[in-house]
């Protein structure tokens, strides 16, 4: 009986611990391989490029602020930010720098996005817009670091990816975009377009000596007349004139008012975006409207290259200046509100811009030191989503580029150049100048009508002045010329090394 | 496949060698149970042979008698309070036994360990037990703080002062990185998932608000016994959940006889401990003096931490009714706590009704069956107090760094929201006023244990649990509010939770003294848990003001393209279990403990289903061999020595396979195939002795233990090009290695009637250092004005865990009134400068009784380790002079600090955390009988009396949450919830 008992209690053991198979049950995700909207993935990969291109700490700020365009001051005890912008004006920077170290990531991640859309059968425009996004990334990569890890393989991510440098790279980029030019949509400026695959190639051939020796670039006739004929289908098609108004291709509704833009970053409330709003925010003082960070400026020698009479400059912009008092362009000595009152620091005083500025404050003023720069006119329509559309590529860029071009051995040469910085200058309310055209004159017109738009560490290095001195920054070392690959990469993949110098 | 193999070749040999059982004649055995100390008889003691069915209770003189068969060996004697006992009858008929209420270690004690019980005598693992009586006394909400201080090896901080807020328990230092370190706490046999329903986010606008304890839903009073296992040889039962050690944790028991109520009631008040130190108006006036500022001074005369403070009152009520015979038990029990907290609007509040019962049925009695049934609501209003505030500063920052020249309330009596300080200052207030969080938290746990005596010595048992929390929460903060992102928008959330853990637990139990020389304590067992635990929430903003209606009572008035939505569906985890203990004693001399595990998870990856946890322990009664007999100065002695392995899963479920994830209108990936994936792994060998001398006046354990944990789970950044946040879990290679030293004593002091003093101690050094890992980890982010990004500690080999990695302030210079610091600028100048893991651990308590008289006081500290001062780097800095407060401090050196010094985060803000608090102190009085009252007893307690520190924030005991991407920081203060002192009178009684 009570063996009985004994082995149905043991059996009914049997039954209950009969083995469950323990597979994950998933609810909100599904699993790789699976079959996904490929819009939504190339939604994505546009959307990848929204924060490392936008954000104030990310990719503009490697461009700009180690350049004689911007500053990132220690006000007392605002902006010390563990000391990571005084060390990117003075080219002090480590492979430990967090936000060189995100930029590097976010940029690759968005390289990754767009190769992600060529996983899944996308159609031939969705493929051509993505291999755009891809070649865009790598560009910007080879740029600031001069490695670019690229994967085949997009399944198993415990694999190393390879590094694509120098004439490799160069070349990658050249071929996808000769590519997909045919097969990419015509518009608009927030797709990626003929015309912006146009100005990347150009862009690439211009800064090819610069990729593949940046301490000395050389500047081959082929390419630079390739440049010129490229820059001449985008301003003969009709497309493009320069804006009667500078500011409306930086404005909240430059989607329709620019005539410039070639391509942009679509940014809409309530729908999509970037940090673009940090393009003010960061400049302006705490008790401006919007109520701003106090932090970045730019330097007084750069804004003294500027007549009076440049519109770049400064000016009133309907919709901004009829709202709160601000004006767009640099903003240097006292500042109002819409009524006309004179506004005061937090201490009271004046808000009095200063010309003069130092990488760390220490003065009274601390607070108001430096000439502020509003490029985008602030949108006081949306909500945390202002809707300013990025600007990447513009006509005026693509016009200096020619003319660089001919300064640099294309057929034209220097006089086609004045001319074209000349036409530029005119519409832009400046005194038209009497050349010859040199480099040097292009660089300063590329400052001026470049300005804070990401591309002025750049030309530095390609005009061979990116290690030389200017204010609050001393001669610094040939390393400097490429970013370190930030110790986070290094740990984890070995087919990265180190940059010479970090 | 392996269940099969497991069973057929455990569990059915097990079966059939108990089968040949012989009945035997009977006997019956009386005798008495009485007070160790005071000779007094113990009434309502169960008393039951051992394996035996049914039992008997002492009557009023504690005397008893008993029928049992002739072949029990040995009676299980039980009372509340007093633990349990194993009496050997062998060749006796009658027996006195006495019982002792004292914490010392009782070698005939039945302890609980993981799936049952054993003597304790007979265990071989490092195992610290708590009883009730022990407890520490107070407002104390969870389970955990109870025990603070009590168990040697063992932290128990909390992580702020906010009512019912998270504490960081920490069993034998940090083993982890990632994948958790608090330990498992298990309740009357039901693992807990460690998860909770309370939603996280409780409002935009000012950061991430702290945690919670997922404890709070138990009710303190109702537990018997706190177990805490620590070496593997008492975890390694727990497998791949057992790596941090396990806390089990006994509730109370209906005991039998006539019904008995318990009831206590108590209230109490609390203000804060400790204020710090900022400039009052006038003093803030000489500054601005001193520092030749024209502005800064507003005329007024204001304290803003003392306006967002109060004295909060703390009402607790208990009631507990238990009964029962020999086949029924019960104990019903309800609760209530209303915990005002310090800060206005700040209040945590919990209702509490429990049961548990036994019933033993059939003729034969051989079947019983516990049923258990907790029931908890908590609610729970947060004061706008964040882990992360950036320049505006949440709750606390507000008022330290409020102008005390500035009035805190307009001329007409309205609160001036639109100060003149500047418009990123806010008025705490204001923000007290804008500011409305409610979350609430509906907990039942509720088991169901049917068990079999299928011999007398060999049990069936299954355990059915199911834990289901249900959370929600809302908040809302208005739009007058002047913080950037709110102003003229406002802003509410709608936050839900759920979570659900169930379990099927299957024992086979075999408990015999085979013969005088061998004693065998067996268990096999499958465990079968599913985990789940989601989330959802919404949220919106620009409202305009309907009255005084909440943003939370009218969502959809938000604008429509401000709202947002969000679901997390978490996945359903499932571990599935076989294990099998067996503790051999040997002449009562020698003893053997091995134990095993196998954990299949649906964490872990596609190659490793299946983890596999030994460990081997052996321990000698060295008082039972022939040469210690006679020894008067020892009483008892035993040496035991472990090792084994245990695991650690606690990393989201999904993480060893690649899937994509669904955002507002996209779609990417989120998690990357590691297929290798497999739970963490920590081997640990452990040497002790226990021990027991002077009539059993002094007794103790020494422990020395090594933890190596390998195969670290980390959540690794992918090479890039990888997805957006892409990471990918890895067992990354290195170890985490904690070794240390462990004393526990024990001492009577004074045994007399009338006069009793009891002290105890423990003592622990802890060493914990990382080896081997590639490159570093940031985490220890740094929050406020002016150090955007900022991170203070890492994770590096040849450091501790969450090492310092700071520049190294060497003063102000005298003549520019700047910082200086070791190499120059501190942006490149960093160094490793020291560890926020404690190094030594203490815990002194001790009771003194007088008569009707008693004393309890409870000192715990921790030492040997920094915290760095958040607070003072980033909310009072010089540079706030003219427009906010500053630290006292700083103000009145030798050296004048500029007021353009930077805020730069280094070891100026770097403190020692040793301290030395005394966390409870209780007075009581035995009245004794009055009139319908039995045990009347009026205490007055408290807590926080004093702290000894030389940190200069609010409570050394800190740990606000600043990992960064998931790596978790320690020991960094950021304007925590200030820590309350709070004055207890109690009274309590039974019927």
């Amino acid at each position: 009986m009570k063996r009985y008992r004994i082995l149905i209690v043991c059996s009914l053991i049997l039954v209950a611990v009969s083995c469950t198979k323990l597979e994950q049950k998933w609810r909100g995700a599904i699993e790789q391989g699976q079959d996904i909207p490929v819009s939504d993935l190339l939604r994505s990969a546009y959307n990848g490029l929204n924060n490392p291109m936008m954000d104030q700490s990310r990719f503009w700020a490697a461009q700009e602020h180690t350049t004689d365009e911007a500053i990132g001051p220690t006000r007392g005890g605002d902006w010390d930010d563990n000391g990571v912008w005084r060390v990117l004006h003075a080219h002090t920077w480590n492979a430990d720098h967090g936000f060189l170290r995100d930029t590097y990531r976010e940029l690759l991640q968005a390289q990754y996005s767009a190769s992600n859309v060529l996983q899944f059968s996308p159609s031939a425009t969705q493929a051509a817009e993505a291999r755009f996004l891809r070649a865009f990334t790598i560009f910007l990569v080879l740029d600031g670091w001069g490695q670019v890890p690229y994967r085949e393989d997009l399944k198993d991510f415990k694999k190393f990816p390879k590094t694509l440098e120098g004439a490799e790279a160069v070349s990658f980029i050249i071929s996808e975009l000769n590519a997909i030019l045919a097969t990419l949509p015509d518009g608009p400026a927030y797709v990626a377009n003929k015309d912006a695959a146009r100005v990347l190639l150009m862009k690439t051939l211009l800064n090819k000596g610069a990729f593949l020796n940046k301490a000395a670039p050389t500047f081959d006739a082929a390419d630079m007349n390739q440049v010129v004929t490229l820059a001449d289908q985008i301003i003969n098609s009709g497309k493009y004139s320069l804006a009667n108004n500078f500011f409306d291709n930086f404005t909240w509704d430059n989607d329709v008012k620019s005539t410039e833009n070639i391509f942009t970053l679509y940014n809409k409330d309530g729908d999509r975006g970037g940090n673009v709003r940090s393009r003010w925010f960061l400049g302006l003082h705490y008790n401006q409207n919007p109520s701003g960070w106090n932090g970045f400026t730019t330097l007084s020698d750069f804004y003294d290259k500027f007549e009076a009479a440049d519109t770049r400059r400064e000016q009133s912009y309907t919709g901004v200046t009829n709202v709160s008092g601000l004006k767009v362009g640099f903003l240097v000595g006292q500042q109002y509100n819409q009524n006309g009152v004179a506004l005061t620091d937090r201490k009271n005083n004046p808000l009095a811009f200063t010309r003069e500025v130092k990488l760390k404050e220490t003065g009274a003023n601390l607070e108001v030191t430096g000439i502020r720069v509003i490029k985008y006119p602030v949108d006081y329509t949306g909500g945390d989503q202002a809707d300013n559309d990025y600007v990447v590529f513009r006509l005026a860029d693509v016009m200096l580029m020619k003319a660089e071009a001919q300064l640099r051995g294309a057929t034209g040469g220097a006089a086609s150049a004045l001319t074209i910085i000349n036409q530029i200058r005119t519409k832009r309310g400046a005194s038209s100048l009497a050349g010859p055209a040199t480099l040097d004159i292009l660089l300063d017109e590329r400052g001026r009508e470049l300005y804070w738009e990401g591309w002025r560490r750049q030309d530095l290095i390609r005009f061979g002045k990116f290690l030389g001195t200017w204010q609050e920054k001393t001669a610094s070392d040939p390393k400097n010329l490429l970013f370190p690959i930030p110790s986070e990469q290094l740990a984890v993949n070995p087919n990265l090394k180190q940059n010479p110098g970090y | 496949m392996i269940t099969k193999r497991l069973l057929t070749r455990v569990i059915i040999p097990l079966c059939l060698l108990f089968i040949a059982q012989t009945s035997l004649a009977q006997k019956t055995i009386s005798g008495k149970v009485t007070d160790s100390k005071d000779g007094s008889p113990i009434i309502g003691a169960s008393v039951q042979p051992k394996g035996g069915t049914t039992g008997t209770s002492t009557g009023t003189d504690g005397g008893f008698s008993l029928t049992v068969g002739n072949d029990v060996t040995a009676l299980v004697v039980s009372y509340v309070g007093y633990g349990t006992m194993e009496i050997s009858i062998a060749g006796k008929t009658t027996i006195d036994i006495t019982m002792s209420a004292d914490a010392g270690l009782n070698l005939n004690e039945v302890v609980v360990v993981g799936y049952g019980t054993a003597r304790r005598r007979d265990v071989t693992g490092s195992v610290q037990s708590v009883k009730a009586k022990d407890f520490n006394k107070g407002v104390i909400i969870s389970p955990d703080q109870a025990i603070q201080g009590k168990a040697a090896g063992v932290m128990i901080i909390s992580n702020s002062g906010q009512p019912g807020g998270a504490t960081t328990v920490r069993i034998r230092g940090t083993s982890s990185i990632r994948s958790g370190n608090q330990p498992l706490f298990v309740i009357d046999g039901v693992p807990l998932s460690g998860n909770s329903a309370r939603p996280g986010s409780t409002g935009s606008g000012i950061g991430s608000t702290p945690g919670t304890n997922p404890l709070n839903f138990m009710n303190p009073n109702d537990i018997a016994s706190i177990e805490v296992l620590k070496d593997a040889s008492a975890t390694a039962i727990y497998g791949s959940r057992g790596a941090n050690g396990v806390v089990l944790i006994t509730t109370k028991r209906g005991q039998s006889g006539i019904p008995t109520v318990e009831a206590s009631v108590a209230g109490g008040i609390s203000s804060i401990m400790k204020k710090l130190e900022v400039l009052d108006a006038a003093e803030y006036r000489a500054a601005l003096k001193s520092y030749n500022l024209a502005t800064g001074d507003y005329g007024g005369n204001v304290d803003a931490m003392d306006a967002i403070l109060r004295t909060g009152f703390t009402q607790n009520y208990n009631a507990s009714v238990s009964a029962g015979n020999e086949n029924a038990r019960y104990r019903v029990s309800v609760g209530f706590l209303d915990q005002q907290g310090i800060v206005k609007k700040s209040e945590f509040q919990k209702l509490t009704a429990n049961l548990t019962s036994n019933f033993k049925l059939l003729e034969n009695k051989r079947l019983g069956v516990d049923l258990n049934v907790f029931v908890s609501g908590t609610k729970e209003q947060i004061a706008p107090i964040s882990n992360d505030a950036g320049f505006t500063g949440s709750l606390i920052g507000q008022a330290l760094q409020w102008n005390p020249t500035h009035p805190l309330y307009l001329p007409n009596g309205d609160i001036w929201v639109n100060n003149q300080i500047g418009n990123t200052t806010v008025n705490p207030l204001a923000m007290l006023e804008a500011y409305d969080s409610r979350l609430n938290e509906n907990i039942i746990l509720a088991s169901v244990s049917p068990y079999y005596k299928i011999t007398n010595h060999l049990e069936y048992k299954l355990l059915y649990s199911v834990n289901k929390r249900v959370g929600a929460g809302k908040g809302e903060l208005k739009r007058w509010i002047n913080i950037e992102g709110i102003q003229n928008r406002g802003a509410a959330v709608l936050d839900n939770g759920e979570d659900l853990t169930q379990q099927i637990t299957n024992t086979l139990s075999y408990n015999r003294e085979i013969n005088p020389n061998f004693n065998l304590n067996a268990v096999v067992g499958h465990e079968y848990m599913t985990f789940d635990n989601r989330s959802h929430g919404m949220f919106g903003f620009d409202f305009t003001d309907a009255g005084n209606l909440r943003y939370y009572d009218i969502l959809q008035y938000s604008t429509q393209t401000s709202r947002g939505i969000y679901v997390n569906p978490g996945i359903e985890d499932q571990l599935q279990s076989f294990f099998g203990r067996a503790i051999m004693n040997f002449f009562d001399k020698y003893l053997v403990t091995a134990t095993f595990r196998a954990d299949g998870s649906s964490k872990f990856g596609a190659n490793n289903k299946y983890g596999y946890f030994p460990s081997l322990a052996v321990a000698w009664n060295v008082t039972n061999e022939e040469f210690m007999k006679g020894s008067s100065f020892v009483n008892s002695l035993k040496a035991r020595l472990s090792w084994g392995k245990t695991g650690n899963q606690e990393f989201p479920g999904g993480a060893p396979l690649g899937r994509n994830a669904f955002g507002q209108q996209s779609i990417g990936a989120t998690n990357f195939a590691n297929p290798d994936l497999k739970w963490e792994t920590s081997t640990t060998i452990n040497g002790g002795i226990d021990f027991s001398i002077l009539n059993d006046r002094l007794s103790g354990s020494l422990d020395y233990f090594h933890k190596k944990t390998e195969d670290v789970l980390f959540e690794q950044v992918i090479a890039a090009p990888g997805p957006t946040g892409g990471k990918i879990w890895f067992n990354i290679p290195g170890n985490i290695v904690n070794k240390g030293f462990e004393i526990s004593l024990y001492g009577g002091l004074i045994r007399s009637k009338d006069m009793n003093w009891n002290m105890g101690l423990n003592l622990s050094f802890l060493k914990n250092n990382v080896e081997g890992i590639l490159g570093f980890y940031e985490t220890g982010a740094l929050h406020g004005q002016g150090i955007s990004g900022a991170t203070s500690q890492r994770l590096v080999s040849g450091q501790p865990l969450n090492s310092y990695y700071l520049p190294i302030f060497e003063g102000i210079d005298k003549a520019t009134g700047q910082g200086i610091y070791s190499g120059g600028d501190p942006a490149n100048n960093k160094f490793y400068v020291g560890s926020p893991n404690p190094t030594t651990l203490l815990g002194f308590s001790t009771d003194f009784q007088y008569k009707k008289l008693t004393l309890f006081v409870n000192l715990n500290g921790n030492m040997g380790h920094k915290l760095y001062n958040n607070t003072a780097n980033t909310v009072l800095p010089i540079g706030n002079l003219g427009t906010r407060n500053v630290a006292k401090s700083i103000i009145g050196g030798a050296v004048k600090e500029d007021a353009s010094n930077p805020i730069t985060p280094s070891t100026r803000y770097l403190e020692k955390g040793d301290f030395v608090k005394l966390a409870n102190a209780t007075i009581s009085y035995a009245v004794g009988k009055v009139g319908v009252f039995r045990n009347l007893n009026i205490s007055l307690t408290g807590q926080n009396l004093f702290v000894i520190t030389k940190f200069t924030g609010f409570d050394p005991e800190v740990n606000t949450d600043k990992n960064v991407g998931g790596v978790p920081s320690l020991g960094i203060e950021y304007t925590p919830y200030p820590t309350a002192r709070t004055i207890l009178l109690g009274l309590n009684f039974s019927l």
